[in-house]
């Protein structure tokens, strides 16, 4: 905005009293309140103005005092001296570590009123009050000496359970402290739930359905004390287990199948669900939870790791990436390269520490003790970690690999490159696009010769490579090695190219994935998407295209990047375990590789009893609905502290005790009688705590999409038991499997996914927000998924009697109960009048089935 | 009519139903929990409603609002301002537009002859010729067009606004996307907002509301029978909240279910462009671009707080629909712009004649301009740093031209807008501060114009 315009009541209101107290002004007081102080008041006062907490940079711009004090770099106005003001500079643009303001550089006009108002000697006609001439001290973050004393990084220990007045309730220890909590309060636990309640409960948290009518009925009926103890080591010994709780866990690694968009550089991840399936596996087997994320984030840097646990590595394979359009700037590549780091930080932070590093990208965290260093020294480590598509066999020589992995990513990009190259498009500069792509298409046959060399012992290797570029260009797989080199039309040329080496190996290879631009591509090709050790800098030396440079095996230091701007790099910053939470600073360093290995161990060494905290309160959450701490991904200080700290300290230490066992905590948590309670409500407890802080009861749900969808089938019979395997889509009409099993994607999430309130997978989520919408209910009223069901659950009451057998039938597949009196004449009357089916989908709509009490 | 429809869907709620009334925004029992979020400063404001126009692509500013005799003047040259001047792809010399411009209004606002319809309305429109962006390529162009920022994870503009201000019609979607595809459904997502808050994509290449509305109807029950079914179903669902004791969930779905039954009656007619006269329809045109706006006409009549359309298409099918012109571009847009023209334009006139401009604010633009320079000979690349955005009604003043770019059109110099300021802009006359409109996560209170933004209030009434 010209300064010029600005209307006048704008200047009065800001300055009239000065202007009005002062006498007649110099030139410069003039050009001052003319031309200077309203580009101040609209473009500096937002980041420096004394009303703010930290004004950036300590230099405020609001009081005669602070303009004159400069900032923390020192003077910014020298009187007289344009040339020697910091802040002519900045606003010049000509200093490349400081331009201001950062949207965009004033107009020439408005930068020439700043040079002479200095020359004038910088008058500044305005009159501070008092109160704020001082320059408050900029808003600073926890220090890391406070840090160390912040709650959630003391170490965790075992403490004895409080006394309690009501020595019969209890059952586990967990019991003791919720009791003396709520006896502090002067509440009540609530009873037991009732058998069926329990059961439904059991089943839907640890297999993700509620049990069918006779598994409802084979415990109801069991005498034997102890069976709601067996109960839950069945169900924990299930394979459906794994995925009911590789579930909850994926929502905390974003897992996807694609990315936001699909562009030439950033196609969908076609073996992402073998990450998904090892996370199942991983479960089933109660894989310690600190091996369980050691190895997801450094599985092929951890020795004597089976090849097959590499899938793990998909927790960073298959993270979202943004798309790298070669022919923008190397900074907005480079900044766009910075996203992806960004992104990883953020999802190892809150996902596994629940610290929110990430908000230290640009400057030290306002309130926590995280420095910009610590975000940097963690970005370095996936800096120096490429994703990539590594084959699943075992026997592969870790040389061939590396090289493998860097010339089928160089291939990719190139591909991509000359694919724009030879569009057939005019170009601007035609002398240098031909050039380019002659010497492209020469690296392209070197490369592919020495791929070539592998056919004998990696055919499938060699497959996978000859693909790059039908997948790119969705062109179909028919190649035709005989369209050669001298072929007038770059563009066929191009592809000809592509096709020449590999064709026979192609030919030999399993069925290639359907190319397509989103989501069909799933592949079940042997290979896994993972990462590897390997720096990526961005290579801005040609002036049109910008490439990317992977060195394998050589890490990277990240410079700090100030303002978080790629074009303002500070000191190189080593690559290193947050300050905060480390246990000397000497050994916080990371030296071998990426550090992705030294930063699993430190995870669960130095921050062990905050890693412990964190998943046993996820875990907690999703038994409970609700954790001991409100903020499940933020244990810093924005987050909630815990409404139970002791209970979380004891289960934590106990859970490390139990090595770090998820089934050890579920039968501690699922025995207690804290989590047997009934969820009703009691209006005496809810005057003191409605939101339930204390536990007096089970907070009732509503059903997560996957739980509601597979309950259904499960009741009618539909649901297959077959685990793992290739990602279907949620809507086919074949799709007779887990939830867990629909394809993920970030672009087009699934519409009934997305009205149910799945995450949004582009981040780590905490949880999931459960809402109730018109739109879920026509679903419910109107899909054929529901009338195909409903259909089924008549079919199963065919061959009852009559009417009433029928609607008991029903009732029991679907509602798993007795119908009483008044349902059967309801039953009966709506019969009258319409079909078995009718009924079944109106049983399926009533709140009962979707309901968790 | 209104009436008749009014007792025939009045006939098929018996029992616990209340009545959604049509054009009434008054449906108490689904009245549960329409929240406003924005805290804030009450703001003087006049916009309840938002229509955003989006021109995918990145329509060219130098072609139909900010016209540059130096083009032809130096056609073909590369000036030295351009050095340094990196876009998506390689450019060459200027390129002159070969449409005519004439100043239109009392504001003399330069319009040229591919938008004839927008030129008879522009006293009503605001056509801001200094827009710029931060980035030149498209995915990361509508990010920031949509949420602020260049990355795919924050809620978008309607997400905001919705959130701030609550809904006025518990039986429509408060947030309406109405798009020929569903690709790109990261514009509209809610992000770390709520999920109600996501944008709700209903398919515009249709016009028949049960194809643009995933399981609108119900395919084997007419509404008397199916009436008798949530009958049945609502019966059980009291039973069950007396059994169990009162529960918010229980609660609020037994009323979802009662909204979802007339949703199903309301969306057929209001999603049902066809029920307008055939004088209305030509007017709009009948096409996606007339469908869209006409539809948002009619979502803005039943309280729809925001509707972002993305209308796509060109009567040519050689001719690509968005608005991305790399090549032929004079072609392109002889070709692409009537519908445009004729639908943005009825769009303006007709609020107008309803009385409904004043409360609605109407945006039109993409995520970017173009390049005054040419790529590929009769094409323009994208131009992030210089390109022309228009609001109309809403508390705008109109036929105003405001800011300019410099000789070329390369970029905004003159009272520069943003696209945070824009977005700072839109929420001040919905009567929200955009400091103040913020939401908690991961640890800090995330904005829509993130740190940035600046109200541009030369530009309001």
């Amino acid at each position: 905005m010209r300064p010029g315009l600005y209307p006048l009541v704008l200047m009065l209101a800001t300055t009239a009293h000065s202007v009005m107290a002062q006498a007649p002004a110099s030139a410069g007081e003039e050009l001052f309140e003319r031309n200077i102080r309203p580009v101040l008041v609209t473009k500096c006062f937002a980041c420096h103005s004394s009303k703010l907490k930290a004004p950036m940079g300590g230099f405020t711009v609001d009081t005669k005092a602070g303009l004159a004090a400069g900032g923390a770099r020192g003077p910014e106005v020298v009187a007289g001296k344009p040339d020697e003001s910091r802040i002519l500079h900045a606003l010049s643009y000509t200093d490349n570590t400081l331009q201001m303001p950062p949207t965009g550089k004033l107009p020439d006009a408005v930068i020439a009123d700043f040079r002479q108002w200095i020359e004038l000697g910088a008058p500044d006609p305005r009159k501070d009050a008092p109160a704020t001439s001082a320059t408050p001290a900029p808003l600073r973050g926890m220090s890391i000496a406070d840090g160390k004393k912040w709650w959630s990084f003391q170490p965790v220990k075992e403490l004895p359970a409080p006394a309690v007045k009501e020595q019969a309730w209890g059952r586990k220890k967990i019991d003791a402290f919720i009791l003396a909590k709520l006896e502090e309060n002067k509440l009540k636990p609530s009873p037991e739930a009732d058998k069926k309640t329990l059961v439904e409960r059991a089943y839907l948290d640890l297999v993700g359905v509620k049990p069918t009518y006779e598994e409802l009925q084979a415990f109801v009926s069991d005498p034997a004390p102890n069976a709601y103890e067996k109960l839950i080591d069945q169900l924990l010994a299930s394979p459906h287990y794994g995925e009911r709780w590789g579930r909850h866990w994926l929502d905390v690694a974003r897992y996807a199948e694609d990315n936001s968009t699909s562009e030439a550089t950033n196609p969908p991840f076609a073996f992402a669900w073998r990450y998904r399936d090892w996370v199942i596996e991983a479960m089933n087997k109660d894989t310690p939870y600190n091996q369980f994320v050691k190895l997801q984030l450094a599985a092929d840097l951890m020795p004597g790791t089976p090849r097959d646990d590499y899938r793990a590595l998909g927790y960073l394979g298959v993270a979202p990436v943004y798309h790298k359009e070669p022919r923008l700037s190397q900074e907005v590549l480079y900044t766009f390269a910075t996203d992806d780091w960004d992104e990883r930080v953020d999802a190892v932070g809150r996902g596994l520490m629940g610290l929110t590093v990430a908000c230290a990208r640009c400057h030290d965290h306002k309130f926590d003790p995280i420095k910009q260093t610590d975000y940097q020294g963690l970005a370095g480590v996936f800096a120096s970690t490429m994703r990539a598509e590594r084959p699943m066999r075992a026997d592969l020589d870790p040389k061939v690999e590396t090289r493998y992995l860097w010339v089928a990513q160089r291939l990719f990009d190139m591909n991509v490159i000359m694919g724009i190259l030879s569009t057939g498009e005019k170009q601007t500069n035609p002398e240098w696009a031909a050039k380019k792509l002659e010497g492209m298409k020469l690296e392209q046959k070197q490369l592919q010769a020495e791929i070539a060399t592998l056919k004998d012992r990696y055919p499938e290797m060699v497959a996978h490579v000859a693909r790059i570029g039908t997948i790119i260009r969705s062109l179909p797989v028919a190649l035709q090695p005989d369209t050669k080199a001298d072929e007038p039309d770059a563009a066929a040329d191009a592809k000809a190219d592509i096709a020449a080496v590999p064709a026979t190996a192609a030919a030999k290879a399993p069925a290639a994935p359907r190319p397509g631009r989103r989501g069909a591509l799933a592949s079940d090709e042997p290979f896994m998407n993972a990462v590897y050790d390997a720096a990526l800098y961005v290579d801005g030396k040609d002036p049109f295209m910008t490439e990317m440079d992977y060195r394998p095996g050589e890490p990277r230091d990240l410079p700090l990047f100030k303002a978080g701007n790629v074009a303002n790099p500070g000191d190189i910053v080593p690559r290193h375990f947050p300050t905060v939470l480390a246990k000397s600073d000497e050994e916080s360093k990371f030296f071998q590789g990426s550090g992705r290995a030294e930063l699993g161990d430190k995870i669960f060494s130095d921050a062990a009893p905050l890693s412990a905290r964190v998943i046993v309160n996820r875990v907690w959450d999703w038994h409970f609905g609700k954790g001991l701490v409100g903020t499940a991904s933020d244990f810093g200080t924005q987050g909630e502290r815990p409404t139970h700290p002791e209970l979380l300290d004891d289960l934590a230490a106990r859970f490390i005790a139990n090595g770090w066992s998820l089934k050890w905590l579920h039968r501690e948590i699922m025995l207690s009688s804290a989590y047997r309670q009934s969820s009703a409500l009691r209006e005496d407890a809810e005057q003191v705590d409605s939101t339930n802080k204390f536990v007096w009861r089970m907070n009732p749900r509503r059903l997560d999409i996957e739980a509601y969808r597979d309950s259904i089938m499960h009741a009618s019979g539909t649901l297959s038991d077959k685990l793992y395997g290739v990602s279907i889509d949620f809507d086919d009409v074949k799709n007779d499997r887990r939830t867990i099993y629909s394809r993920i994607s970030r672009g087009r999430l699934n519409t009934v996914l997305r009205l149910y309130d799945f995450p949004d997978p582009m981040q780590s989520s905490p949880g999931r927000d459960l809402t109730t919408t018109p739109l879920q209910q026509l679903f419910v009223m109107n899909s054929q998924f529901i009338q195909k069901q409903a259909e089924t659950f008549a079919t199963l009451a065919d061959n009852e009697p009559d009417n009433a057998a029928k609607i008991r039938k029903l009732f029991h597949t679907i509602l798993l109960r007795e119908p009483n009196p008044t349902d059967i004449d309801r039953g009966m009357t709506y019969l009258a009048q319409a079909t078995l089916a009718q009924y079944a989908q109106a049983l399926l709509s009533v709140n009962e089935v979707i309901f968790w009490p | 009519m209104t009436t008749s429809r009014r007792e025939w869907i009045q006939s098929l709620c018996g029992g616990l139903g209340s009545v959604g009334l049509l054009g009434s925004l008054a449906s108490t029992s689904a009245q549960a929990a329409t929240t406003v979020h924005y805290a804030g400063p009450a703001i003087a404001h006049k916009a309840k409603h938002v229509i955003f126009l989006f021109l995918t692509g990145g329509p060219s500013q130098l072609d139909m609002f900010d016209p540059k005799p130096s083009l032809a003047k130096y056609a073909g040259q590369r000036p030295a301002a351009v050095s340094g001047f990196r876009t998506e792809r390689e450019t060459g010399g200027l390129l002159p537009s070969p449409f005519k411009f004439k100043k239109y209004g009392r504001g003399g606002v330069d319009v040229s002859e591919l938008c004839p319809q927008i030129a008879s309305v522009i006293d009503d429109v605001c056509v801001i010729k200094s827009m710029y962006t931060f980035n030149p390529t498209h995915t990361q162009g509508k990010n920031l067009a949509h949420s602020g920022s260049i990355l795919a994870n924050r809620p978008s503009m309607g997400a905001w606004v919705t959130y701030g201000l609550g809904t006025e019609n518990e039986n429509l979607p408060s947030f309406v996307v109405l798009s020929p595809n569903t690709e790109g459904s990261s514009l509209w997502r809610a992000g770390f907002l709520p999920s109600e808050y996501q944008g709700v994509p209903f398919n515009s290449s249709e016009t028949d509301p049960e194809k643009m509305i995933r399981d609108l109807r119900n395919k084997q029950l007419d509404p008397q029978a199916q009436r008798k079914q949530l009958d049945l179903v609502q019966a059980m669902n009291q039973d069950y909240s007396a059994s169990f004791g009162a529960d918010s969930f229980l609660e609020g779905r037994l009323k979802a279910m009662e909204s979802a039954y007339r949703v199903q009656f309301e969306a057929m007619d209001v999603f049902d462009v066809r029920k307008e006269s055939e004088a209305i329809r030509e007017e709009y045109g009948k096409n996606s671009w007339g469908n869209s706006c006409l539809l948002a006409r009619r979502l803005v009549e039943r309280g729809v707080r925001y509707i972002h359309l993305y209308p796509a298409g060109a009567p040519d099918p050689i001719v690509r629909p968005d608005w991305d012109d790399h090549k032929d571009i004079f072609t392109s847009l002889r070709t692409r712009c009537p519908n445009m023209d004729q639908a943005a334009g009825t769009l303006i006139r007709d609020l107008k004649r309803r009385g409904l401009l004043d409360e609605t604010l109407v945006v039109w633009g993409g995520e970017f301009g173009r390049t005054p320079v040419s790529e590929a000979g009769d094409g323009r690349d994208h131009n992030p740093y210089g390109y022309t955005m228009c609001l109309a009604g809403g508390g705008v003043k109109g036929g105003i031209a405001y800011g300019a770019t410099d000789e070329f059109g390369f970029r905004a110099v003159e009272n520069r807008v943003s696209i945070h300021d824009m977005h700072a802009t839109i929420l001040h006359l919905l009567g929200m501060n955009h400091e103040r409109l913020t939401y908690r996560y991961a640890g800090r209170d995330f904005r829509l114009t993130d740190v940035y933004g600046e109200v541009v209030k030369d530009i309001i009434a």
